[in-house]
């Protein structure tokens, strides 16, 4: 079975969640041996699988049969996901049973609170190591898909679980969604080791999930920057959290503020801090810093991890071999995923990258080895942790009203320019409707017109 | 600024609303976008614009148009 889910003590807990649902290593092996009588092995599947016990079991029953989720936000806009629908053609559905009759498919059993719906999409065929399915941007509904492969999964759980020093006693709290892949390879990290993982719903503003962390005794957060924002809104730094022993932060570069108090505030109560690099294209991490440089190199991604190598190309693609100077950063390891895929067609292709990733982000690395982030070659935001696509944002725009706009900015805000007042309102509006995201996230900007080249490309540079 | 025009304003711009469109009835029940993430963003305008701190009770308890008022008043912000 995957990650030795079946090498675990059978009556040992593997998921705990809000909801008071519990599930052992054994039944997650059951679960999965029946979900093979009911699903023909190579199907694709959407699954919009929330944090629960059965968002998890799920997707490991359903990735340990051969069987290819792509997981997608149980949210996601209709036309977003009707889109993604018509490209990929899923045989089956797997979504939350309350409202699953609104589909308007066959219910073939329902189990963990998911129904698993019949759509008599045919099946077609897909590369044979092709294990699950990512979306690249978990907001705007890009079809353009991270494609990975078995090997991702167990490599990154065994790298994770080493430099975090995971063992079974853990009992890791799960904030993050399971389509955003630092949520799921704290999945796949856990159950490797035969941890507990806590998963919740519940909104961290909420009673409730503060009383499920202190209750279940978790020993371990993992976050986005703005978790941590909410963490010391919520005066995080006054309470006694005995239990919590491990802070991980991933998914975007905290201030620098910021971050000095959570390396302060662990210190001081004998905690450790974990700031990791990662994207979807290389199963999350890539790179992290041990919590003894936490203070020294505050603000460094660090190095790579175990069984991973990190380096510089400059623009010529030759490796930047001295120090300090900017470069685009590079990884090579098991991890990293087979490519992308654009349509279901793409879903038969092979290994693209061959353990080779050019990340898009600009870095330079300090005279001890230790790695920093300074920008991105990419068109994409990371606002509250979760990639948000300029490009497909202004498809968005465009889309829906006649007028021309750009998007650009910064991890804090997204600025759209557009050209005629009347829509500021309206192109507002749609953006926060098809992202989710808060209306102050979106700064809408009126220009005559856009600056463009003589071929017609936006001049971002200009825009400022 | 008056102080409702303040608090008002954290609104319309955590949610892209109207004022006009705030209302008793305007709450985390009947918004489906009002999470953990709009919730925060709220109390970082409020803490902002009138200069306070809240306690980690009242930012929980900030699920609604009209309780947030409740809250601040506790701050002393009348309306």
């Amino acid at each position: 079975m995957i990650l030795n889910i079946d090498k675990h003590e059978v009556g040992s807990i593997a998921v705990i969640d809000s909801a008071g649902n519990e599930l052992s290593y054994g039944g997650l092996v059951e679960f999965s041996e029946e979900l093979v009588k009911v699903i023909p092995v190579r199907s694709v599947v959407f699954l919009l699988a929330g944090n629960d016990t059965g968002g998890i079991a799920w997707s490991i029953g359903l990735i340990n049969n051969g069987i290819i989720p792509l997981l997608l936000n149980s949210q996601t806009d209709k036309d977003l996901f009707e889109n993604l629908y018509a490209i990929y053609r899923p045989a089956f559905l797997c979504v939350p049973a309350e409202g699953a009759v609104e589909y308007g498919f066959e219910c073939k059993t329902e189990r963990w609170g998911y129904a698993l719906l019949e759509t008599g999409n045919k099946r077609y065929p897909v590369y044979e190591e092709l294990s699950h399915l990512l979306p690249t941007s978990g907001s705007t509904g890009s079809p353009k898909l991270v494609r990975h492969s078995f090997e991702n999964i167990e490599a990154s759980a065994l790298n994770i679980s080493t430099f975090f020093n995971l063992k079974a006693g853990d009992r890791p709290l799960l904030v993050l969604p399971l389509y955003y892949t630092m949520g799921l390879s704290v999945v796949f990290s856990h159950l490797y080791v035969g941890a507990t993982i806590l998963v919740t719903n519940l909104s961290m503003t909420q009673r409730e999930f503060w009383m499920f962390l202190k209750e279940k005794k978790a020993t371990s957060f993992t976050g986005v920057p703005y978790s941590f924002e909410i963490l010391r809104l919520m005066r995080f730094f006054k309470m006694d959290l005995p239990d919590l022993e491990l802070l991980t932060q991933g998914g975007g570069k905290l201030s620098r503020e910021l971050n000095l108090q959570f390396v302060e505030y662990t210190q001081k109560t004998g905690k450790r801090w974990i700031a990791t690099y990662g994207q979807t294209e290389g199963t999350a991490r890539m790179a992290y810093l041990s919590p003894e440089f936490a203070m020294s190199k505050c603000g460094s991604i660090g190095r790579a991890i175990p069984n991973g190598e990190l380096f510089l190309i400059d623009e010529k693609g030759s490796v930047v071999e001295e120090c300090n100077r900017e470069g685009e950063l590079c990884y090579r390891g098991r991890n990293v995923t087979l490519g992308y895929a654009l349509k279901k067609e793409d879903l038969a292709l092979g290994d693209e990258r061959n353990g080779f990733l050019r990340t898009g982000d600009l870095a330079y690395r300090d005279e001890d080895g230790f790695y920093y982030i300074v920008g991105r070659i990419g068109r994409f935001l990371k606002l509250f942790g979760m990639r948000v696509g300029l490009d497909e944002c202004e498809h968005i725009i465009k889309s829906r009203y006649p007028i021309d706009c750009a998007c650009m900015g910064t991890d804090e805000r997204m600025q759209v320019y557009i050209t005629d007042p009347k829509y500021k309102e309206s192109v507002k509006d749609e953006l926060v409707g098809k992202t989710k995201l808060v209306a102050s996230a979106f700064e809408i900007k009126v220009l005559p017109e856009i600056p463009k080249s003589k071929v017609g490309k936006i001049l971002y540079s200009k825009l400022i | 600024m008056a102080a409702i025009e303040k608090y008002n304003q954290a609104f319309v711009e955590v949610f892209g609303v109207k004022e006009s469109a705030l209302n008793d009835h305007f709450s985390k029940d009947n918004m489906k976008e009002w999470d953990s993430v709009h919730q925060l963003n709220i109390v970082a305008f409020l803490e902002e614009a009138f200069d306070i701190m809240l306690e980690p009770e009242d930012i929980m308890n900030m699920t609604s148009y009209e309780e947030g008022k409740t809250i601040l008043a506790r701050y002393n912000i009348e309306f």
